[in-house]
């Protein structure tokens, strides 16, 4: 997947791309999770459906993290894979998105325990193209 | 920006002139010393600018000593804003809406508890749940989560945890006003709903702790603190239901900045006026976020007790588990100030930043009204943590507020790459500390070295006046998320 991690004075971030804003999104999603836990000890056992939507790309982008937040933190859902089924951009701005999610349910005994994300935030947040590329920088809020 | 047009006042205050950027209505006024001041981080200063910049508010953006980035407002801000043409902003709160400490004393001698040390941590660890994934340990009932969100700690007492002298030595009685759950959304309802009762993980901590320096012998003894003596502290906030109230209001307030027509410098300062609907709701739910967080503490004081109890074979008496007080640093609160020799009631938003009434103050609860409200300052597992007493100088300096901890100093990152090849857990326990931590990363993340020295930010405050230090105590055994 295409992210790395952003170095953060107290907090954690991730760097992802890709060739079209779907994909750059998904390797925003997966590079959160690879703060949580090492996603190699992950299974695709279990598929939840999210939505998503904001009033700016940002906006979008943040709310989708933090579904997936919610997801981990109120029923322990642990992704792997994310495929954005659909994804629109009005002409306002506003914008929506429906993923599917392919993960298990985290098991701190089995899964190695990486950092507790209170949530994706704004801060120093990043959508941009450049060259073809999407390129996207979320800080979370550890 | 160069640093260089900061204006040092004195040896502990430095001025961010208005003239630093456009927009400030009121200087910036960040509490260093010249040693700690070099460590300053460019992006925090801009922070205390552009809280400067927000409607209403009064005299000065404060920052306290322990200063680093955070998200809108740097940790360890302090800002009021008056009630006509302020603003709340979940911003000056932050996620962890009543991130706190609580500090309970004993009866007990340390080197009484040291042989039973590494038991009394494995029973605390298995008592109190903590860590990445894990979940609460309280089972609420149906309709029961709405009662924890408006009577907080007062919930939890009246479930058998703890007593009335608890709730008395907690900010706010443990149980802030105004709450209504009503404007609290399901998906936090729903993260709050398993997590009650857990200690989470980052910097968050249950320590044993040994009293081994008094500063203040009388008012030592009026806390009931002596040297030698065994106390416990309880570092944790509202968990996943504080974080998802700050996520769902940053949204709504990023809606009201375009009705009001706030300019903003930051999108993570988003707010709106006090008196409008969407500040009434944010606070409505926050009160319920910030009662969440002191039920929460009050479970993991009672099992901590209990594990007391247990391991040492004593009852509640011989055990002597008393509060000495808990403290919210991370909140919003309706509070009356003089501005100009003036009453006036503002909107005092602390993040990472602690309250600091001095004696007489009509919100201190009777056994403290002489010596002034108990301040307690955590430092990083390897070091030092402080008790210290409110003042009448923090009143009229910093709305009555003083430091909340160390502060960071080196990133997560770089403090796991300095940890790499070195076992911290030795590490600490060669100094005579044991820890268990429920991941080896957040061991690496959170070791010693990774913070400012809490000696240096705690001699900050002292010397300004804005909080005087009573005892400093040191780590026996630390559990960590």
């Amino acid at each position: 997947m295409n992210y790395e991690t952003l170095d953060i004075s107290g907090d954690a971030g991730i760097r992802a791309s890709g060739g079209s804003l779907r994909e750059a999104f998904e390797a925003a999603a997966t590079g959160m999770y690879s703060l949580i836990t090492d996603p190699d000890g992950v299974q695709e056992y279990r598929t939840i459906e999210v939505a998503a939507r904001g009033e700016s790309l940002e906006g979008l982008l943040v709310s989708f993290l933090n579904e997936l937040v919610f997801h981990f933190d109120a029923y322990g859902f642990i992704g792997k894979r994310v495929d954005i089924k659909q994804m629109e951009m009005e002409n306002t701005g506003r914008g929506s998105l429906k993923a599917d999610v392919y993960g298990e349910q985290f098991d701190p005994v089995r899964h190695s325990r990486g950092l507790l994300i209170k949530a994706a935030t704004y801060h120093g947040l990043v959508v941009e193209k450049k060259d073809g590329l999407w390129s996207l920088d979320v800080i979370f809020d550890i | 920006m160069a640093v260089q047009t900061l204006r040092r006042i004195d040896e502990f205050r430095i001025e961010i002139p208005e003239t630093y950027a456009p927009g400030m209505k009121v200087p910036g006024l960040i509490y260093l010393d010249s040693a700690l001041g070099a460590g300053l981080e460019e992006r925090a200063i801009r922070q205390v600018a552009n809280v400067a910049m927000l409607p209403g508010i009064i005299k000065a953006s404060l920052a306290m000593p322990d200063i680093h980035m955070g998200y809108g407002f740097a940790i360890g801000g302090v800002a009021a804003f008056g009630q006509e043409d302020g603003v709340i902003s979940p911003g000056g709160v932050g996620y962890d809406i009543n991130c706190g400490v609580r500090l309970l004393r004993s009866g007990l001698k340390a080197d009484t508890v040291v042989p039973r040390l590494r038991e009394l941590l494995g029973v605390l660890y298995n008592e109190v749940p903590s860590g990445v994934g894990s979940k609460g340990k309280l089972r609420l009932e149906a309709g029961e989560l709405e009662k924890v969100m408006s009577m907080g700690a007062r919930w939890a007492a009246g479930k058998g945890m703890g007593g009335a002298s608890d709730l008395e030595r907690t900010e706010s009685g443990g149980m802030m006003e105004g709450a209504d759950p009503s404007l609290v959304s399901l998906k936090a309802r729903e993260r709050g709903h398993s997590q009650i009762g857990s200690l989470g993980s980052g910097n968050h901590f249950l320590e044993i702790q040994k009293v081994d320096e008094i500063y203040d012998e009388k008012s030592a003894a009026r806390l009931g603190l002596f040297k030698g003596q065994v106390t416990v502290m309880i570092h944790t906030g509202s968990r996943g239901f504080g974080h998802q109230v700050c996520t769902d209001f940053l949204e709504v307030m990023e809606r009201a900045v375009k009705k009001y027509g706030i300019v903003l410098p930051d999108r993570e300062l988003a707010c709106a006026p006090i008196n409008s609907k969407e500040a009434r709701d944010y606070l409505g739910a926050m009160r319920a976020a910030a009662n969440y967080a002191w039920a929460n503490r009050h479970a993991i004081m009672h099992w901590t007790r209990e594990a007391f109890m247990k391991v040492l074979g004593v009852g509640p008496k011989d055990l002597g588990m008393e509060m000495v007080y808990d403290v919210a640093h991370n909140v919003a609160k309706m509070e009356e100030h003089l501005v100009e020799g003036r009453k006036m009631k503002l909107a005092v938003h602390r993040k990472g930043a602690t309250r600091a009434f001095p004696p007489g103050h009509p919100e201190l609860p009777a056994i403290y009204k002489e010596t002034g409200q108990p301040v307690l300052v955590p430092g990083d597992m390897g070091r030092a943590s402080f008790v210290l007493l409110g003042t009448q100088k923090a009143m009229e300096e910093t709305w009555g507020s003083t430091c909340h901890g160390a502060g960071r100093l080196l990133s997560r990152h770089e403090a796991i790459r300095r940890a790499r090849g070195r076992s911290i857990y030795r590490e600490l326990e060669d100094r005579g500390i044991i820890v268990m931590s429920a991941g080896k990363q957040t061991l690496a993340e959170e070791m010693p070295d990774a913070y400012k020295d809490i000696s240096n930010v705690v001699d900050v405050v002292h010397r300004a006046g804005l909080s005087t230090k009573v005892a400093r105590l040191v780590p026996m055994g630390v559990v960590k998320g």
